[in-house]
């Protein structure tokens, strides 16, 4: 009993966000409710989207954020440890276990700016690894950059330096803003 | 039992009472009601209230012959499970407006919950997206903020948050090993 025609998948994921137009939505309701495979290929979709809820929520994602995203986390009773940092300013940081979220707000003039990647480098300013062409809204002060909450927990203490970096093809790229944060460990963990 | 399809199950209840394929048809129905019901509750006790109420619905008429054509399973399904979330929600509204009034936080349903996934895996999937790509991800699928809120923060159109959410989500399913 195959289904002669299977609901693309992405359909699939964009009426499980409730992306999809009334009609559109209950022809998927309406085929699904009678196909063992689209039920199936479904059920990957829901098990995906669960899977993605779940890790975001454990905050164990180096990744850029909004606002908005930590708004909404706040009011989901979630605490979140946020660090403000201006261009060429440095902050003592640190996490502790009642922590969800770790933000350092990089303050930057990011007018004009086509694209911007985060470099993150040791204490030296040796680059460790970097974030190509983040999200940024050009008319906000800063870049809100979420540090895996899992790696922070268990980190010693050290400092990690951030750049913002504008890039332009043919052009050297333009520092934005370097950030130092001296983290203290406040854990136990391993040295 | 041989392997039939829901319209023949629906024939076998309707003139004979069979038993077996009543109990073939929920099993089969239970499974994609619940899936509805995650997908428009969002909670996995209200899923299964939905499927259970549902398949009452759905046997109760079989057995009366009053689905005239087997065909129109699905499309009936579909009406009853419309018609039960909606009653699901007025009477979820009447009790989070007594929740609020007595203060009874601990009645609260708990969040939901799908079969397990390497979640491991997963976690070295989305963080290899592109910035954007996750970014559009985990914006989408954690925070449900619509496409239009998505856009206004990365500074593009709707329509190209689709596409980057189409793109990702393809990789992932990829990463995962699902067929794209």
């Amino acid at each position: 009993m195959s289904c002669a025609n299977p609901l693309d998948a992405m359909l699939l994921t964009d009426y499980w966000l409730g992306a999809l137009a009334p009609d559109d939505e209950m022809r998927v309701e309406e085929h699904f409710l009678g196909c063992a495979d689209c039920s199936a290929a479904l059920e990957g979709v829901a098990a995906l989207a669960a899977g993605i809820r779940k890790l975001a929520g454990e905050a164990s994602l180096t990744m850029i954020v909004s606002q908005e995203f930590l708004r909404r986390a706040a009011d989901k009773g979630m605490r979140i440890r946020e660090y403000p940092v201006a261009p060429g300013g440095s902050v003592q940081c640190t996490v502790t276990p009642e922590d969800d979220f770790l933000i350092g707000r990089l303050a930057a003039d990011l007018r004009g700016a086509s694209r911007v990647d985060l470099s993150i480098c040791d204490e030296h300013g040796i680059e460790l690894a970097r974030l190509a062409d983040i999200p940024f809204d050009a008319g906000s002060d800063s870049v809100m950059w979420q540090q895996s909450i899992t790696y922070a927990k268990a980190a010693a203490s050290g400092s990690m330096v951030a750049r913002l970096l504008a890039v332009q093809e043919s052009v050297r790229e333009r520092v934005l803003g370097e950030y130092t944060f001296i983290h203290t460990r406040t854990m136990p963990g391993p040295k | 039992m041989e392997i039939l399809n829901d319209a023949d199950l629906v024939s076998r209840i309707a003139s004979k009472g069979d038993i077996q394929a009543e109990a073939e048809l929920c099993r089969r129905m239970g499974h994609r009601i619940r899936l509805y019901g995650l997908k428009h509750l969002r909670n996995t006790e209200a899923a299964d209230d939905l499927m259970q109420q549902v398949l009452l619905t759905m046997i109760e008429a079989l057995r009366a012959g009053k689905l005239r054509d087997p065909e129109k399973l699905a499309s009936f399904v579909l009406g009853t499970c419309r018609m039960t979330v909606l009653d699901t929600r007025r009477n979820a509204q009447r009790r989070e407006k007594l929740l609020g009034e007595f203060g009874l936080q601990s009645l609260r349903p708990v969040a939901l919950t799908m079969p397990d996934l390497d979640e491991q895996r997963l976690a070295g999937c989305v963080q290899s997206l592109k910035e954007r790509e996750r970014t559009v991800v985990i914006l989408t699928f954690y925070d449900e903020q619509s496409g239009a809120d998505v856009g206004r923060f990365l500074g593009v159109t709707e329509a190209n948050v689709r596409v980057i959410r189409h793109r990702a989500v393809r990789q992932l399913r990829g990463c995962m090993g699902a067929v794209a």
